[in-house]
Order: C-alpha cells, then sequence, then structure tokens
C-alpha cells in the first residue's frame, strides 16, 4: 500500500513543478529526457542529481508510471491524473456508453436487492443497497465531469482563431454531438434505458418500503429513502446535462451546418455562372430590394409633408348622378361624340381647307387630346382624301400645338379633282 | 391601430433611406433604435402607403419592393456574384467566410487579387477594373447599407444575410445542382435588365416616339392606317 499522507504530501510539495507537467500528460506521454528538460526549465538552479531525485520520489510513490513496453517514457497514474484533473477542473468527456453500462449495472443491483430481500438476508440487502447508491454516485459524478467537458468544448470552438476554417474550428463540438449528445438523447429518451433503469429500481425500493411496513424490518427506511432520493437526483441531474449541452452545443452546430451550406451553395452558384452566365443564379433566390430612386422629393420637410398627406389621405366620396333630378341652369355635360357624327359632320362641311382649323371651330372648349384624337381619326377616314399643309401653330382651349394640318376632300371628288388639276389651297 | 406621429420622430429619414434602397441596421443607432421600438406602428403606416416594410431579426428593416413591379436587377445580381465569390474566396484562404460577410471586414487591398483571381466570372457582371469593382460593388453595397466603408475598411453588415441567404436556397436549390450535372439549359427565368440603357429607354408613355425614330411622317400615318384597318378588320 502506498502511503497517502505521503503522496498527497508530495502532491502538495511539488505542485507548482507538477502542475504545468499536467497539460503535457493530458496530450500523451513525455520521454524521460523530455520530463527532465520540462523540470530544469522550471527549476533554473536545479541541478541534474536534484531532478534525478524528484523523479524518483515521483516514481517510488506511483505518481509517475512508466509506459508500458517503453520503459522510458512516463505517465501520470491514471488514478492521480484523474484526481488531479478534478482539482483543476479539467474535465475530459466521457462516453455515453459508459453511463449506459453503469445503468444496465444499477437494473442488476435492484435485481440482486430484490433477491436479497425475497431471502430476507438482511446483511446482503444492505450490502447492495450501499453498492447501489455508490454506483449512483458514480453516475452522478460522471455527469457532472461530462457537463463541465461539455462546457468546455463549447468554450474552446468559441474562443479558437476566426481565422481557421469553421470545419476544423468545430469539429470538436460535430464529434462531441455526434459520440455524446445524440446518444445521450438516445438514453435519456422516455423509452430509453435511463428512464427504464431509473424506473425499474424506483419500483424496487417502493415496493421494499411497503413490504417492509408489512413483513417487518430489514434495513433502516431511511437507507432506502436516501437511495431513492439519490436515484431521483441523478435522473434529474441527466435530464439537465443534456439539457445544458443541447443549449450549448446546438447552436454551434447549427452555425457550422450553416456554414457549410452557404459554402457549398456559393460554390454551387458560381459553378452554375461560370457554365451558363450570370442568369444561372435562379431569379426566385435573389434578394429584392427597391430601386434606389433618383427623382426624390429633396428637403426633410418635403418628405415628411409627402408622407403626412399620404397618411392622411381619404378618397373623395364617389358621386353618382342622380336620374329624377335635373340640371339647374348652365349647360349640362355633354356626351361624348360618337365616331359616326363626328364622320358625318365632317363630311358636311367638305370640302375643308384645314381640318385642324375645322376642329377647333366645332370644339372651341375641347380638351387637347381629344381634338388630337379627332385630327388623327378623322384625317385616316377612308372617306375622305387628304392633303398636307405646312406646319403651322393651333391654339387649343389649353394648349399651343405645332402640326401640319390637312385639308380634306370627299374621296369621289378626286378623280375631278386631279383631272382639273387645281392646287389645293393651304 | 391608432397612429401618433409625434411618436414617428425619425419618420421622415427612415422613409426617404429605406425609400432609396438602403437597408436600416444597427449602424444607424438613431434610426434602426426608433424602428424596433415602434416597429408595428412603421410597419401599418408603411403599408397603408403601399410599402412593404420587412423587419428581419437578425437586425435589419428593408422596403420589399411589390413582387408584380419586381424584377432582379442588375445590381443585385452583381452583389450576389461579389457574395458567392468571397465566400469562396475566404474559403480557399481557410478563413472562415460567415465571419467575415457578418460583422467582419475586407481590406481594399484585398480586392485586386479578388478580382484577378474571378477575372472570368467579374467580366459577366461587367466589371473588369479595380475601379469598376469599387465603383459598380462596393459604391453601391454602402449605398445600400450592406456594408460600411472606413479608412480602406469594408465592414460587412447584418443585412449582408440577405446574400448568405441566397447562398443557402441556392444549395437546396436541387434543379440548380442536378443542371450542373446535364447539358441540359438552366430552367433559370431570364432575368430583367433594370440598369441597361435599353431598359431604361422604354417607357409606357403613348407619346414616346423613340421607337419610330427615321420613320418619316408619310410613313408613320401610311403603318398607322395599316394598323387601324388591321384592328377594324
Amino acid at each position: 500500500m502506498i502511503e497517502p499522507k505521503r503522496v498527497l504530501r508530495a502532491l502538495a510539495e511539488h505542485w507548482a513543478l507538477l502542475e504545468p507537467l499536467c497539460e503535457h500528460f493530458d496530450q500523451g506521454t513525455l520521454s524521460l529526457n523530455e520530463l527532465r528538460s520540462q523540470l530544469a526549465a522550471q527549476q533554473l538552479d536545479s541541478t541534474p542529481q536534484d531532478i534525478t531525485s524528484l523523479l524518483d520520489v515521483w516514481i517510488r510513490l506511483d505518481i509517475l508510471v512508466p509506459v508500458a513496453k517503453s520503459p522510458n517514457r512516463f505517465e501520470l497514474n491514471a488514478q492521480i491524473h484523474d484526481f488531479l484533473a478534478y482539482l483543476r477542473r479539467e474535465h475530459r468527456l466521457g462516453l455515453c456508453l459508459e453511463i449506459e453500462a453503469y445503468l444496465r449495472h444499477l437494473e442488476r443491483l435492484a435485481g440482486y436487492i430484490q433477491d436479497a430481500f425475497d431471502v430476507r438476508d438482511g446483511n446482503d440487502l444492505a450490502r447492495q443497497l450501499r453498492l447501489l447508491d455508490m454506483r449512483v454516485r458514480d453516475v452522478l459524478k460522471k455527469l457532472a465531469n461530462d457537463e463541465q467537458a461539455l462546457v468546455a468544448v463549447a468554450e474552446r470552438a468559441k474562443t479558437s482563431d476566426r481565422q481557421i476554417p469553421l470545419r476544423q474550428r468545430y469539429a470538436e463540438v460535430l464529434a462531441t454531438w455526434d459520440e455524446y449528445v445524440e446518444p445521450m438523447i438516445q438514453l435519456v429518451n422516455a423509452d430509453g434505458a435511463f428512464e427504464q433503469g431509473v424506473r425499474k429500481v424506483e419500483n424496487v425500493l417502493l415496493r421494499m418500503l411497503t413490504e417492509q411496513q408489512r413483513l417487518g424490518h430489514l434495513v433502516d427506511d431511511d437507507m432506502l429513502l436516501r437511495t431513492h432520493a439519490r436515484i431521483l437526483e441523478m435522473q434529474t441531474s441527466a435530464q439537465l446535462t443534456l439539457r445544458h449541452a443541447r443549449e450549448l452545443l446546438l447552436p454551434l452546430r447549427e452555425e457550422a451546418r450553416r456554414h457549410n451550406a452557404v459554402t457549398r451553395g456559393a460554390a454551387l452558384a458560381l459553378a452554375a455562372i461560370r457554365r451558363k452566365g450570370i442568369d444561372a443564379v435562379p431569379q426566385a433566390a435573389m434578394p429584392l430590394f427597391t430601386r434606389p430612386q433618383s427623382t426624390f422629393l429633396g428637403s426633410a420637410s418635403q418628405v415628411e409633408a409627402y408622407v403626412y398627406a399620404l397618411a392622411r389621405f381619404e378618397p373623395k366620396p364617389a358621386r353618382f348622378p342622380k336620374s329624377h333630378k335635373t340640371h339647374k341652369g348652365g349647360e349640362a355635360p355633354r356626351a361624348p361624340r360618337t365616331v359616326r357624327e363626328m364622320v358625318e359632320r365632317c363630311e358636311d362641311a367638305l370640302p375643308m381647307p384645314d381640318l385642324m382649323t375645322w376642329l377647333l371651330e366645332q370644339e372651341p372648349d375641347g380638351a387637347t387630346d381629344e381634338l388630337l384624337y379627332w385630327f388623327s381619326r378623322l384625317s385616316r377616314e377612308k372617306r375622305f382624301k387628304r392633303e398636307r399643309l405646312e406646319r403651322r401653330e393651333y391654339h387649343t382651349h389649353e394648349h399651343q400645338v405645332s402640326l401640319r394640318s390637312f385639308a380634306l376632300l370627299s374621296a369621289g371628288d378626286t378623280a375631278a379633282e386631279d383631272s382639273a388639276s387645281i392646287p389645293h389651297a393651304s | 391601430m391608432h397612429l401618433d406621429l409625434s411618436e414617428l420622430s425619425q419618420l421622415a429619414p427612415i422613409f426617404r433611406e429605406l425609400f432609396k434602397g438602403y437597408h436600416v441596421s444597427r449602424r444607424d443607432p438613431e434610426l434602426y433604435a426608433q424602428l424596433s421600438n415602434f416597429q408595428d406602428q412603421y410597419r401599418t403606416l408603411f403599408k397603408a402607403l403601399g410599402f412593404e416594410l420587412v423587419c428581419d431579426t437578425r437586425g435589419f428593416y428593408y422596403f420589399v419592393p411589390d413582387l408584380a413591379a419586381a424584377a432582379v436587377n442588375k445590381t443585385a445580381q452583381r452583389l450576389a456574384l461579389f457574395t458567392f465569390i468571397l465566400v469562396e474566396h475566404l474559403a480557399d484562404q481557410g478563413r472562415d467566410p460567415i465571419a467575415v460577410l457578418d460583422g467582419g471586414s475586407l481590406g481594399r487591398d484585398e480586392l485586386p487579387s479578388l478580382l484577378e483571381k474571378y477575372r472570368d466570372l467579374f467580366i459577366q457582371a461587367e466589371v473588369q477594373t479595380q475601379e469598376e469593382l469599387e465603383e459598380k460593388i462596393m459604391r453601391r453595397m454602402t449605398q445600400l447599407g450592406f456594408a460600411s466603408e472606413e479608412n480602406g475598411v469594408y465592414r460587412f453588415l447584418p443585412p449582408m444575410h440577405r446574400f448568405l441567404d441566397v447562398c443557402l436556397s441556392v444549395q437546396q436549390d436541387r434543379d440548380l445542382a442536378a443542371s450542373l450535372h446535364s447539358v441540359l439549359p438552366l430552367p433559370a427565368p431570364v432575368l430583367i435588365d433594370e440598369d441597361s440603357d435599353e431598359k431604361l429607354l422604354q417607357t409606357d408613355d403613348p407619346l414616346d416616339l423613340s421607337e419610330f425614330e427615321g420613320e418619316s411622317e408619310e410613313d408613320a400615318l401610311a403603318r398607322a392606317i395599316a394598323e387601324e384597318q388591321e384592328t377594324d378588320a
């Protein structure tokens, strides 16, 4: 047996030297030469003999153990390593399978407890209950350790160099998710091994409590109640660890997945554009934004007035004519003229020296667009022959129009006109 | 909903910026704070005016044009192309594209190498020189609120997510992926080039005569008559 006091004293005394070595041992083993140089770097005033004696003490106390089949390489004793990791809060993520194995073991222990109770073996029952209690504590310890390890995984991913590719940066997160969180989700599921195991143990303990009331006490009720409480604590703890793991890692995992999708999408789009041109990216995918307006109201107050007016916009009430009312005084609005009516009036006025002048006489108050419509329509009427006039200006009710008007004749007169060769006046 | 215009103290600048196609993000703290505090009021008011205000939870606001009136313009295509190029370039360099495009920065001095490396693609966006890259892409990005520029460093703003979303939707587009491996033409619609001169000259003005330039009045009349006869018939 190793003297615990001597081990603890050595750890306390050499903590300043051991702690930096822990980091190296976390990564792997160290050769004797590497160990010596590490220690020499930390203890500048020490002689090689001092270092040799120090290493000798560690080896004798089983703090350092030689690596199997490599007598010149050393590693920390696994128990000491775990203890130091616990002290340094450096947690290595365990395996989900370990927890599952513990759970199976708990189920088996529940079976043994039931058997011991059935044969009324008080000693065996107490022993099995202690074992169960210790196993539950192991699971709790593991869950706490894993939770710390998960926090560290997330922290490493978040704080690592932003310039390295996300795939590398989040490799640990993705691996942790696949190897720990995902199986844990299965395990802690309502129908998973965890819940089943807990329920089985709980049932055995609760039944035993009632049976003890009936058949007499083999063990103290408090012991059963304490174990039962610890089982429930373990169940809650597992759920909390899992929830915490999801909260920590899910966003990072999603970020990594999204990153992969973005990079792949960009590569895909560029490949398409290279092959098929810039229009290859489907229109539906493109962002739409309001086209910058070049002709916009200038000052802030104008904009404000514009928006304010729009905000308070109210449509004018529609007015419908009332059939029973007659117009009092003034002229009733005239119905628009039909093409037939206009063509007939025009025909009556032939020969017409200037169509536009005639239109202006007919409709002195007519709107310019209406007059131009009639000008266009009548000048193209097949019943008339037309003769282009010189450009001149006409004054409508609202505008001054510059155009080359037509003189109109009846199409039937054409032959006579041509034979007479009468020049048309402008 | 009751609208109290006195609450909307930044209405005019907000409207002016959004109307110009600008994306308001935290870079404009006053406008952004107003929009976040009175999001519903602004959205209702703008909706009544016929403008759809989009409030993106990733921290930016913009007007989305009417779907009927909207057409993907050359600018959107150019900016999307630039985003694709940048994502690939950064990934090639082992840098994190999302970290750069979501709040990160890019030095102006990185543009020449980018232009050189992706010359064949930039040509498709009518960008051939560094000046054109800065004018047609980087300046547009800053004008529309996708990036800001200070001392030769472009900082990308949250609205860049709109282009990252394009990458995601392209990635999910099975048609596009499939078409890359086939010889059939891509099932992409032809995009309207809003910025091209031809398009700008097109108008719905009935009095617009540019189409008939070079046609004598006699010819025009003859054509009009023929058209009319066709219609009558």
